[in-house]
């Protein structure tokens, strides 16, 4: 009876439980992987075994395939046999020479065993998803520190010149204007330079020379200045991040990026922990993602599931009217999942998807044309602070409703940040779960933007917005950061367009706090 | 550099507090396994560090008579926190052999290695390639008798490098199925009459059960292989997770 046995370190014959040869791995994790990915040649054992002309018993799957290709006569052994192998095999491998004594054996299997775990994590860490994920987060970690730093630059810079900061909706132009120094040196040619229209440069001439702002010391200008340098440095790498999503996405996710664009294909890709994970999800799980909170809730007290959470992001989703945006969400996940899984295995661009998406949102647009009665009921006040779900919930007690507004502001903040570490284990996330709670509310992607203004400033339409990437006032218009979204695809920019106006309308309805 | 900065501070706190050890038996036999120390005037569970000066989650290091002893956190810890609560079966003895599922970034392992020391083995499964990193760097480079396998619990027929049944099997995954899946394992690695730990954190097996249904379910999927031996309920370090030691018959 032969039988040829793969272990860790090397793959020994055995005749009658005697030694017959041993094929010692010379790297064996390198060799090893080799054998399990059926990559290997094995010249030397394959040589051998036919020599020998035997039926051989293969403790090992995809050693038995190798050996198989080589027309060698082999069958797998038995449930019994491999058993014994697993309990005797440290002796088995001090049999076969691989090492000297049980106590090497063990040294020895642990150093491949280290080296094995090693390699895959070095592996992980070279795929391009993660690249991406960790771009787009860093993107949304920019928006958050430069927003903040532009407010902050306009309130120092406005010191010197209120007036400046009521006119420039562009952060970017405006961190150019404060780059050129104190009010009395800021001559028409800055201002064209800056890229504004000549109604503009005549507005800010006029004023600059009538200013009720205060002198500002040259120190005090420097270290605003270098602020502004530094939100012109952050929006060019704003620039060059969003770039580089776009074009990784197209490259590794060609078909999630036509379904859910390539920025909200890759926050959701952030989500899931990778393309692999976000294939594997249910579509009803790609739909909520982000919206985790009131999802938790739903599934406690059974109130209404949300409707979306990064997909509110996605612009077929928040251009349709409200009493579709769960529709369109679902119709979205579900193809979004398939596409996915059409990327994992990398059978490039499929057009089809994305046509059956927009026939069937086109569906859903004309059967559920017309709000139902249920639809028109105004959403409970809560809801306009929180926003997310259409319908009013139960169980949310008018306290809570008041504090939620703020409670949620920060929770969202705080989601960003915990973002990375959520993602390094499975565990800690869902550990998570009673932090998540104080945290707030998190599901509703405007949430956290809130503060937001990183991005041109849809509803002002001075000519700098052009230039793209930061958005103007930060102050001025909390609201709807999510608009200024990534400009993946200009076919969903009508879209975004429409959202415009009608989340405006919203804004102005609701107030701003 | 860190490292001599942390020795200092033992060196510190050891002269600034009484430090009483005693030792804890475990229920088999003689062998030492986890200690009591008083640190800040409270009694706080510890083992014996295998790796002098090397911390791995910054848990207190504290020298006494020549010996470097590690906090052990029941915060962190859920092994710990099974201590805490009234644990009454502690199989992980000098020279056993642990297969730990769900390692992590190994906090509970690194404790359980110092436990069995250089003649025992912590098989310690992981497949979360983020964490392993950190397992890897932290715990399993530096401990002898650690077996790092970064693969999925789901298919304990392809783990590299686990020989021999084991002593314990100890379950921390925090997977919907986990108990099949631990079942799986015990069928494959665990010794007749071997020991089963299993951590059962009930939110992540269903949230809109109430816990206490969802660990008796639990136990019930065990009881045809299995002698369920001690329930603990790991409240209050950590919520809504239990620990189920069992005894393999099969
Ligand atoms: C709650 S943590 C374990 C904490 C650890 N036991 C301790 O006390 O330090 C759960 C771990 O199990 C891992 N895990 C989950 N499913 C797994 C699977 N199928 N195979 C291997 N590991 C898994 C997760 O990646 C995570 O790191």
């Amino acid at each position: 009876m032969y039988s040829v046995v793969l272990t860790e370190l090397g793959i020994s014959v055995f005749n009658d439980g005697k030694l017959d040869k041993a094929f010692s791995f010379s790297n064996p994790v390198k060799e090893y992987l080799l054998v399990k990915n059926k990559e290997s040649k094995l010249n030397e054992l394959v040589n051998y075994l036919a020599s020998t002309q035997r039926g051989f018993s293969v403790s090992d799957e995809s050693l038995l395939a190798i050996l198989k290709k080589y027309s060698i006569d082999c069958h797998l052994m038995e449930e019994s046999e491999l058993d014994e192998i697993q309990t005797n095999k440290p002796q088995i491998i001090v049999d076969s020479g691989f090492a000297s004594n049980l106590q090497d054996t063990l040294g020895k299997l642990r150093e491949f065993a280290l080296g094995l775990s090693s390699s895959k994590v070095t592996e992980v860490s070279e795929s391009p998803d993660l690249h991406i994920i960790q771009a787009i987060n860093s993107l949304d970690e920019i928006d958050k520190i430069a927003n903040g730093l532009s407010s902050r630059l306009r309130e120092w810079y406005g010191l010197h010149f209120p007036e400046l900061d009521n006119i420039i909706d562009s952060i970017n132009g405006y961190a150019q204007i404060v780059l050129a120094g104190k009010r009395e040196s800021l001559t028409k040619q800055i201002f064209e330079e800056a890229g504004f229209p000549e109604s503009k440069v005549e507005m800010l001439s006029l004023i600059s020379s009538k200013s009720r702002g205060g002198d500002i010391s040259d120190i005090n200008l420097s270290i605003v200045q270098s602020i502004a340098k530094q939100v012109l440095d952050f929006h060019e790498l704003r620039k060059k991040l969003e770039e580089h999503v776009e074009a990784e996405m197209q490259e590794i996710a060609p078909n999630t990026s036509a379904i859910l664009g390539t920025a909200v294909g890759a926050r959701i890709l952030g989500r899931a922990g990778s393309l692999k994970k976000m294939a594997s999800l249910p579509a009803s799980t790609i739909q909520v993602l982000g919206a985790e909170k009131a999802l938790f809730r739903s599934l406690k007290t059974g109130s209404q599931p949300p409707k979306h959470g990064l997909l509110f992001q996605h612009a077929m989703v928040h251009a349709a009217p409200r009493w579709q945006r769960g529709k369109i969400a679902r119709a979205v996940a579900a193809k979004a999942v398939i596409a996915a899984r059409v990327d994992v295995y990398g059978e490039g661009l499929n057009q089809t998807l994305l046509e059956k998406l927009n026939i069937r949102v086109d569906e859903i647009g004309k059967k559920y044309e017309n709000p139902t009665e249920k639809d028109m009921r105004p959403p409970p006040s809560f809801r306009r602070e929180g926003g997310f779900g259409d319908k009013p919930r139960r169980r949310e007690g008018g306290d809570r409703r008041r504090e939620g507004g703020d409670r949620r502001r920060e929770g969202g903040d705080r989601r960003r940040e915990g973002g990375d570490r959520r993602r390094e284990g499975g565990d800690r996330r869902r550990e998570g779960g009673d932090r998540r709670r104080e945290g707030g509310f998190r599901d509703n992607p405007r949430r956290d933007r809130r503060e937001g203004g990183f991005r041109d400033n849809p509803r002002r339409d001075s000519g700098d917005r052009r230039e793209g990437g930061f958005r103007d006032n930060p102050r001025r218009d909390s609201g709807d950061r999510r608009e200024g979204g990534f400009r993946d695809n200009p076919r969903r920019d009508s879209g975004r367009n429409d959202e415009r106006t009608d989340s405006n309308k919203k804004r102005k309805k609701f107030g701003r706090r | 550099m860190a490292l001599e900065i942390i020795q200092e501070e033992i060196v510190e706190g050891m002269m600034k507090e009484q430090i009483q050890i005693k030792r804890e038996k475990s229920l088999e036999d003689d062998n030492q396994s986890f200690f009591w120390i008083k640190s800040e005037g409270q009694k706080k569970l510890a083992t014996e560090n295998m790796v002098p000066g090397n911390q791995v989650y910054k848990e207190k290091l504290i020298i006494k008579k020549n010996i470097e002893y590690r906090l052990w956190d029941p915060f962190r810890s859920k092994l710990a926190a099974a201590i805490m609560n009234d644990l009454e079966y502690f199989p992980f003895e000098n020279k056993s052999t642990v297969l730990y599922l769900g390692a992590s970034t190994g906090t509970t392992v690194s404790h359980i290695s110092d436990i069995v020391g250089s003649n025992g083995i912590v098989f310690a499964v992981e497949h979360a390639s983020r964490v392993a990193r950190d397992f890897l760097d932290r715990v399993a480079t530096f401990r002898k008798n650690i077996v790092a396998i970064l693969q999925d619990a789901r298919k304990p027929k392809e783990y590299f490098s686990v020989f021999g049944k084991v002593d314990v099997v100890y379950v921390d995954i925090a997977q919907p199925d986990q108990t099949q899946i631990a079942m799986d394992n015990c069928e494959m690695y665990l010794k007749k009459g071997g020991y089963f730990f299993l951590v059962i954190k009930t939110r992540s097996i269903d949230v809109t059960k109430a816990p206490k249904r969802i660990v008796e379910e639990e136990i019930e999927r065990l009881k045809p292989r299995f002698e369920v031996l001690q329930t603990i309920d790991l409240h209050p370090y950590d919520k809504d997770h239990a620990m189920v030691i069992a005894k393999f018959n099969h």
